[in-house]
């Protein structure tokens, strides 16, 4: 009895859900368009993947203890266009860790921002981040103007051309690199999953994020918790900004801007709850997959571009209901 | 309970106090720097064009955080009713040619923009209330899915080209006033009765101040979100005529600002991020207040970013200074 019971529940789950619906989007998208079976597809879905990955994971950290980052496409933009503006202006050296050193600096010093922020000053988190975020955005206008660099500095440029593969597609010929960067979101995730599920910091994370009150009772240092989870978010997010830049060949002040609903969106679809404590990195990394494959594909399935907004606000609300369906059944079996 | 109204009146009293005293501030500011340009009537005028639309997206915000949530999809819900009116009032006026429409068409495109605002509330209070989402997500979701109809319906491009006697909504004087001004305080005085003299806005207090005691004690919490939200969509509906007769065009992306702006002005005003406390005339008092300082930054042509930047540190210093006179009012009542 109990084991169908176990049987049902895995089927029904957030991420199987998932999985079903990424596979009637795939087999639909597959029947309309043949062309969508080809590993091209595949290439360009990892390519366009991997700085959501990376932005999924720092907001999931934020949103698993409680909080919510708002500020990271600002911050992100900070962090892309300081090392630019300071190498096209002839200071700084041509170097890749000089660029990511730069960017995740300044990615530390809005993270600090934004946990003492929440932290000490207990603001509500939402309205924080995005104080942080218009500080961070109207701060660098004002003071560093809007440029737009679009050539990297040759060290970029090299670690923009090592590939790890290049799938040439048989019938156009066109190539289809697959960036040596995949693998930052690739290790980011393993090495997450890992602190998330097995350390006392990760551990910590999820208590402060269910019941911070219950957490400091039980002796985990809420405060500093917080902080870590903001800075964390505000120094990755800086080094995916970066990862951005080198990818895109370009660096702006608003690139990035208008980021954080999409990536809340594939948070929450994954099954992090917003209310904390809920969540971990393979549903995220579901949840990433499934707006991706949506964002990127779906004119495939005949519908307009200028809809595809609509569409991943529709997918995000369903996330939502779905996730909070999956709560509310979780917690009547508790009961019986 | 007595002690509550008691409470709730001596705090909010200081916190206007301080907005009266960063306006004169402000002016005082203004009167050493830019005497012969801030003190004009024109100027005057001016601000009374801009402010309303965002003055009555402030109010939209602040009922829903006096419910304890928040609505960050008001945006959206401007831009789509704006979208709507604009297509009504140029279909059937013919892009402005057939004036003998257009009275009828305005009505209609006025009715139109409340009713679907109204529907937009009542959709993000439904999924609020009924499936206990944190308001914030479903209203994050509800700006995508405002906005994208916005920008699926226009496919884009801006519509332009409505009748002169829309655009005057927002932009005619009657005697030197503007209309604006008289919509905006008919909005105050709409919002100020219902939050004060009904029961429904008796309610909202109680759900943003304690929302399970507030479904122990008999409230349908249900019906009281859907309504608030639904308020706030209707709210959005008319800022979103104001603002498509002001610029004289609706798309899906107009005054992105804005969730920032009336965050900020509702904060600011003295509403409680947390619910259940807040004040009408706080939040005009802040609305003007911020108006004064937007157009200070522009006539000493500053540049947009630096007000982005300026907002941002006033919401962190509104926040901090209403922790330390929650503190303050704490110790004198433990003293």
């Amino acid at each position: 009895m109990k084991r169908n019971n176990d049987w049902k529940l895995t089927l029904t789950s957030t991420p199987m859900i998932l999985i079903y619906v990424m596979a009637v989007f795939c087999i639909i998208a597959a029947i309309r368009q043949p062309a969508f079976l080809s590993p091209a597809t595949l290439v360009n879905l990892c390519r366009a993947g991997i700085f959501t990955m990376c932005f999924a994971i720092c907001e999931m950290v934020v949103i698993i203890s409680g909080g919510i980052d708002v500020s990271f496409p600002a911050i992100g933009c900070v962090a892309m266009y300081v090392p630019m503006y300071m190498y096209n202006n002839g200071m700084g050296v041509d170097n890749v860790f000089f660029f990511f050193g730069v960017a995740m600096l300044a990615g530390l010093i809005f993270g600090v921002l934004n946990g003492f922020l929440v932290s000490y000053l207990k603001l509500p988190p939402l309205i924080a981040t995005l104080a942080t975020s218009s500080v961070a955005s109207g701060g660098l206008i004002m003071l560093l103007g809007t440029r737009e660099f679009t050539t990297l500095p040759p060290s970029l440029e090299a670690l923009y051309s090592i590939n790890l593969l290049t799938f040439v597609d048989p019938n156009t010929g066109f190539n289809y690199p697959l960036t040596i960067l995949i693998l930052v979101p690739i290790i980011l995730c393993l090495v997450m999953a890992y602190v998330m599920r097995y350390t006392m910091l990760g551990r910590g994370l999820y208590a402060i994020g269910g019941d911070s009150n219950a957490a400091r009772i039980a002796g985990f240092n809420v405060r500093k918790l917080q902080f870590i989870a903001y800075i964390f978010c505000g120094v990755m997010a800086s080094a995916t900004a970066m990862i951005y830049t080198t990818l895109m060949h370009s660096s702006t002040t608003t690139a990035l801007m208008g980021e954080e609903m999409i990536i809340i969106a594939a948070c929450v679809v994954g099954g992090c709850r917003l209310t904390g404590g809920h969540g971990g990195v393979g549903g995220t990394v579901l949840g990433v997959l499934l707006i991706t494959l949506v964002e990127n594909n779906l004119n495939m399935l005949g519908i307009p571009t200028s809809w595809q907004t609509f569409a991943v606000g529709l997918v995000l609300l369903l996330g939502a209901v779905l996730s909070s369906v999956q709560a509310k059944r979780i917690s009547k079996m508790g009961k019986i | 309970m007595k002690s509550r109204n008691l409470q709730g009146k001596a705090a909010p009293d200081t916190h206007m106090l301080t907005i009266v005293g960063l306006m004169v501030l402000a002016l005082v500011i203004m009167a050493v720097l830019q005497p012969g340009d801030y003190f004009t009537l024109r100027n005057v005028r001016s601000m009374i064009f801009q402010f309303p639309e965002y003055g009555i997206l402030a109010f939209g915000m602040m009922v829903c955080m006096i419910a304890g949530g928040i609505d960050l999809s008001l945006v959206g819900i401007m831009n789509f009713t704006g979208v709507l009116a604009a297509m009504i009032v140029t279909k059937m006026t013919a892009n402005g040619s057939d004036l003998s429409m257009a009275v009828p068409a305005i009505i209609l495109a006025v009715i139109v923009a409340l009713a679907v605002g109204g529907c937009c509330g009542a959709f993000n209070g439904f999924i609020i209330g009924y499936f206990n989402i944190p308001a914030m997500l479903v209203t994050l979701c509800g700006l995508q899915l405002y906005t994208g109809l916005a920008y699926g319906i226009t496919g884009g491009p801006a519509i332009n080209g409505m009748c002169d006697a829309f655009k005057n909504i927002a932009n005619g004087t009657v005697a030197g006033i503007p209309y604006v001004l008289f919509i905006y305080i008919l909005a105050v005085a709409v919002v100020a009765f219902v939050m004060k003299s009904t029961v429904f806005g008796h309610e909202i207090y109680f759900l943003g101040s304690n929302a399970k005691a507030s479904r122990y004690s008999g409230i349908n919490t249900l019906k009281v979100t859907v309504m608030t939200h639904m308020f706030s969509g209707i709210l959005g509906g008319v800022s979103g005529i104001l603002i498509t007769s002001h610029l004289n065009s609706a798309k899906s992306s107009n005054g992105s600002t804005y969730t920032l702006l009336t965050l900020l002005i509702v904060v600011l005003g003295g509403v409680h991020p947390d619910g259940g406390k807040g004040r009408v005339m706080g939040v005009a008092l802040a609305t003007i207040l911020l108006q004064l300082i937007t157009n200070a930054f522009g006539l000493m042509h500053m540049d947009d970013n630096a007000k982005t930047f300026v907002n941002g540190c006033l919401l962190v210093a509104a926040l901090l200074l209403d922790a330390y006179l929650d503190k303050r009012a704490l110790k004198k009542k433990s003293e």
